[in-house]
């Protein structure tokens, strides 16, 4: 099966297909007739967080408003009602279509109705990578640390939002790099670490804008490779792999920040000698 | 010298501004829940998000090169002529309380900074400090031209954000207090640009040599950058 040309098959013929999306129930059965996927859904809920559908941000950073209501979001109903019950199924089948057909069952849509999501199985990555993003700004954090402790704090909630899914990132990993997905993966990779930033009260509207985010977006890609293949209890060797590089770009920035100081003052001190030596500058 | 001191009224520091413009959205919220029904507020568009973007990245972009250039021309120009201290003093002041707001309204809408930053910097020292060096005709001369590009720039994006509430009231929908304050904002700045301009043509603008390749290229220089700050 070729999903890409199916799915393009199957949105094309949207318009009269809407039968595909009738829920299931409302026709055939109820969702209460099939006891094993019901049960499965409450079984691994508890472990897999979800978030509140509505809240899920498109990956762009531009304007963010306060007073008017937020942009709509990135997955129509149907795709979020598909894409949270599929999402539910990732730590037993992983990012297949296998998870997104029973999430389809379970939301009660035809199996054939996850055709219509644009990028098949990306498709489920990329909920992940958004819900999880969107799930940060729930993170507790403590009132009044410094900024590199609440970047780490929040960096590290993140990683661990990967651990119910963990066996099967890798893969999810290998799709996000395949060629058509990459500028969306990294895109989603940038504004994640705009979040984090955000999230952890950085206001710097100088360069380091950019040394930051850039800097964060390759430790936190680099501490996800290394998470897939840490086993230790509470994933601590990941939390101190983090540490080591959020501190080591810290000293670099430190060092930058400190020969940029001595560079200035030195070139103020040598026109203010000029000027008390007379010269009309 | 009392109309342009440190004690102006016009000088609007940080905290008077927040005090300002919390004032002003209280005062809003109050009046559209005394309205008999509230209307309501209608999403961003994907345009007009991206409009919003570019206007404060190139307004931050530009105060910072206005700060740089008073900077730079403060040293030579009150070494010659002390009396014009006050004056540049209170230029620059005014400059520093907008990039200031600025910077505040970029982190808080999540906007990008420019990326060319470190160019605008080096750019604006070099313009002011040359200016400067030539007297204080050509400095003044430069303020003329690198205002009447701002004030001008200023008066686009007002009536660019006039449009998109008018369009907005028309269709019924409410207006979010943070584009009212963001208006009145543009509205005081731009009057504050202006007003530098009119201190720089009471202080002899008109007499630099040659006046005309100065100020044409000055402008020149001044919409080029903002061009490239809208994109970059």
């Amino acid at each position: 099966m070729r999903p890409q040309a199916l799915s393009r098959t199957a949105a094309s013929a949207a318009a009269g297909a809407s039968w595909l999306l009738t829920p299931r129930a409302a026709w055939t059965r109820t969702p209460a007739a099939t006891p094993s996927t019901s049960s499965s859904i409450t079984s691994t809920s508890t472990t897999t967080r979800r978030a509140q559908p509505n809240l899920i941000q498109p990956t762009s950073r531009a304007y963010h408003a306060y007073t008017h209501p937020a942009p709509p979001p990135p997955f129509s109903p149907i795709e979020t009602a598909i894409l949270s019950a599929a999402y539910t199924h990732v730590p037993t089948h992983g990012f297949s279509r296998t998870s997104l057909a029973l999430g389809a069952r379970s939301a009660g849509y035809l199996d054939i109705s996850t055709n219509l999501l644009p990028d098949g199985v990306f498709s489920l990555i990329k909920y992940h990578l958004l819900s999880q993003r969107e799930l940060l700004s729930t993170t507790p954090l403590p009132p009044s640390p410094p900024l590199s402790s609440r970047v780490e704090l929040l960096t590290f909630t993140r990683l661990l939002a990967n651990a119910p899914v963990l066996p099967h990132l890798q893969s999810a990993l290998a799709i996000m790099a395949q060629p058509s997905y990459i500028p969306t993966s990294l895109a989603e990779l940038a504004v994640l670490a705009d979040e984090i930033l955000y999230l952890a009260g950085d206001v710097a509207v100088d360069p380091t804008w950019y040394t930051k985010r850039a800097s964060l977006s390759a430790i936190y890609a680099a501490s996800e490779l290394f998470m897939t293949n840490d086993s230790s209890t509470g994933f601590r060797d990941t939390r101190a792999f983090l540490g080591r590089r959020l501190g080591e770009a810290e000293e670099l920035g430190g060092a930058v920040r400190s020969v940029g100081e001595w560079v200035g003052f030195n070139a103020k001190a040598g026109v203010n000698v000029l000027r008390s030596w007379g010269a009309p500058i | 010298m009392s109309e342009y001191g440190p004690t102006s009224s016009t000088t609007c520091s940080p905290a008077q501004n927040r005090r300002s413009q919390s004032s002003s959205s209280t005062t809003s919220t109050t009046s559209s829940t005394t309205e008999s029904q509230p209307r309501p507020l209608k999403p961003l568009t994907p345009s007009q998000r991206a409009f919003l973007s570019s206007a404060l990245r190139v307004n931050q972009a530009g105060e910072l090169a206005a700060t740089l250039i008073y900077t730079a021309q403060t040293p030579p120009i009150v070494a010659r002529e002390p009396h014009l201290g006050p004056l540049m003093r209170h230029m620059y002041d005014q400059e520093a309380g907008h990039l200031t707001t600025f910077n505040q309204l970029i982190a808080k809408h999540r906007v990008r900074p420019t990326a060319l930053y470190p160019l605008w910097s080096v750019l604006a020292t070099g313009l002011g400090w040359s200016t400067a060096v030539l007297g204080r005709e050509a400095a003044m001369a430069c303020t003329e031209a690198v205002e009447t590009e701002i004030g001008g720039h200023y008066n686009a994006q007002i009536r660019q954000l006039l449009e998109m509430v008018a369009e907005w009231e028309a269709d019924g929908y409410a207006v979010g207090s943070e584009f009212t304050d963001l208006i009145d904002t543009l509205r005081r700045i731009r009057d504050e640009e202006l007003e530098h301009l009119d201190h720089a043509i009471n202080h002899d603008a008109k007499k630099a040599q040659p006046y005309w390749l100065l100020t044409s290229a000055i402008r020149a220089g001044c919409r080029g950058a903002i061009w490239v700050s809208e994109k970059v």
